[in-house]
């Protein structure tokens, strides 16, 4: 069957820029536009702009709203938000999961906490028809709506430093906008006719649904609205962010970036084996002592079995070279076994190490001369648990280079900096 | 990306299927990766080359070129020994993006056998491959 490769709004506006384009989850997206490594750094030191329309979204609305997705997203709204665990409130959004009875992953997703008895859920692209009906396979009788928004809404990020001073030269009321929104909140909706869209206009009264998230580690908003006007924005984006050398930036720097962040990219780093043992435990509903989970949902059963037992870890290289991940590579202990296989292996352009440890260009603490060469990062699906700080060899069919395992890559990310700070 | 009418593509140098380029230049025969080349593959971090003195066959591998987002290998323009590799590489594999035929030269060989160098491809021949 002949699938025509889809097209984001943006589509034009990437090619008549020079943009490198290839196809990703059905979509004809930008790779970079000039230099992966310029719109990577663009993003650490400035802002860089993504056009994420490709995304897809549903809606799940009615009285069991919240109960169908407390049975079928593994993070328990009742207990979810901040250290004390409390409930997902209005306003508020959080990351999790979509498994199936195998306890395997179906798709990540920030659900969005929109009004009473109204959710939205955003998902990766071309997995809005596949989410809708796994939600609707699973109603069992409650009372919810879903609808596949796919396609019907626009969607840009902006991420770095400067986002908020960039954001807020479009805005009508950047101080109330920016007031009292933590990471991980939104305001505002896309469509006009909702009395939540006063809460966050443009200045031409354009409603928007914005988002403090992103998939870059660093501070920064995802921004919902019509696709019609997604242009516009764009633009004016692009030229009130001038003096803070705003950048439009391509699929590679976001994979680079979320990767140096330590993020999963789903069907890759999470997927057809059980989604536990990796570095997101708070994507579970594990309990104060870890032992168990707080609710019930679909897989829980399998994750507590535990039949197909794998680890996933991130791990940093020596530098920046990198290796081939997939299913030609291979993890190998330091008794020369072979114990699983590379999922991701990318290059933070950002970073580097100096005497052993990990720097970024936004490190206050870099050491004098410091440049940042970039350094090679990934996840590793391994049959054991292995220790932070633990050397394993990755591999390819052409080179095999050591690595560390470790809890974390870039330091001094910015994602969850006060906004205060950031105005 | 550039269209095929904006790609750099010198008259004085022969091509491979592989999008290198291959120069005669006194004794030896002096290739990189063509402008296509370079375009596609993006950014390039690091450029992997084997050690003077060492010996290849036409089409084998005999390194890489690293970008942002993948390891390619590069191959045997010719078959023959390699006398010289360029070492302003190692810091600045830049200059194979920004200078592909001058500055981000990578390697000099020694050709065994004249007659490979015959058998690349002219820039037309290269060009017809590019429009597919």
């Amino acid at each position: 069957m002949q699938t025509t490769v889809k097209r984001t709004p943006l589509n034009s506006w990437h090619r008549n820029h020079g943009a490198n384009m290839a196809d990703f989850g059905g979509y004809d997206m930008p790779l970079w536009y000039s230099s992966v490594k310029d719109e990577h750094l663009a993003v650490l030191n400035g802002a860089g702009v993504f056009d994420t329309s490709h995304m897809a979204a549903v809606t799940v609305a009615g009285s069991g709203a919240a109960d169908l997705l407390q049975y079928c997203f593994t993070n328990d709204l009742d207990a979810c938000m901040g250290p004390s665990k409390k409930p997902l409130s209005q306003g508020r959004c959080v990351y999790g999961a979509f498994l199936d009875e195998n306890g395997h992953t179906l798709d990540d997703a920030i659900v969005f906490f929109v009004e009473a008895d109204s959710y939205m859920v955003v998902i990766n692209a071309g997995m809005g028809g596949a989410v809708a009906e796994h939600l609707q396979r699973n109603l069992g009788g409650r009372e919810a709506k879903v609808t596949d928004l796919s396609d019907r809404l626009g969607k840009m990020d902006i991420q770095g430093p400067a986002a908020a001073k960039i954001l807020g030269a479009v805005l009508a009321d950047p101080k109330a906008v920016f007031a009292g929104m933590p990471y991980f909140s939104f305001k505002g909706h896309v469509d006009a006719t909702s009395p939540l869209a006063d809460a966050v206009r443009l200045d031409d009264g354009t409603p928007i649904l914005l988002s403090r998230t992103g998939y870059t580690g660093e501070f920064g908003f995802e921004i919902f609205l019509a696709p019609d006007k997604i242009q516009r924005l764009w633009e004016r984006l692009l030229e009130a962010g001038r003096s803070n050398d705003i950048t439009p930036c391509g699929l590679a720097a976001r994979d680079s970036l979320r990767a140096g962040a330590v993020l999963p990219l789903s069907h890759q780093d999470i997927g057809h084996w059980p989604f536990i043992n990796h570095p997101w435990p708070f994507a579970l509903p594990f309990t104060a002592d870890q032992t168990g989970f707080t609710k019930d949902f679909i897989g829980r059963a399998a994750l507590e079995k535990q039949t197909d037992v794998f680890f996933t870890h991130a791990f940093a290289g020596k530098d920046l070279r990198k290796i081939s991940a997939g299913e030609g590579s291979r993890v190998i202990d330091a008794d020369g076994q072979a114990i699983g296989t590379v999922l991701t292996c990318a290059t933070d352009m950002g970073i580097g190490r100096h005497d052993g440890d990990i720097f970024s260009v936004a490190s206050p603490n870099k050491p004098e001369g410091f440049k940042a060469k970039g350094l090679c990062c990934g996840f590793v699906k391994v049959n054991r648990k292995l220790s932070v700080g633990q050397h394993v060899d990755i591999a390819d069919n052409r080179r095999k280079i050591t690595v560390t395992i470790v809890d974390d890559v870039r330091p001094h990310r910015t994602a969850r900096k006060p906004m205060a700070d950031m105005i | 990306m550039k269209a095929i009418s904006e790609l750099n593509l010198p008259e004085d140098v022969r091509y491979t299927d592989d999008h290198e380029w291959a120069k005669k230049i006194g004794d030896v025969v002096r290739m990189g990766i063509s402008d296509y080349a370079q375009d596609q593959l993006g950014d390039i971090v690091f450029v992997e080359l084997p050690e003077v003195g060492s010996s290849f066959d036409k089409g084998e591998e005999f390194g890489t070129v690293e970008s942002v987002k993948a390891v390619s290998e590069l191959y045997m323009p010719i078959g023959g020994e390699v006398t010289a590799i360029n070492d302003a590489l190692a810091d600045a594999p830049e200059l194979v993006n920004n200078d592909p035929y001058d500055g981000g030269w990578m390697m000099e060989i020694k050709a065994s056998d004249p007659a490979e160098r015959e058998a690349l491809k002219s820039k037309a021949d290269y060009l017809e491959i590019l429009k597919g």
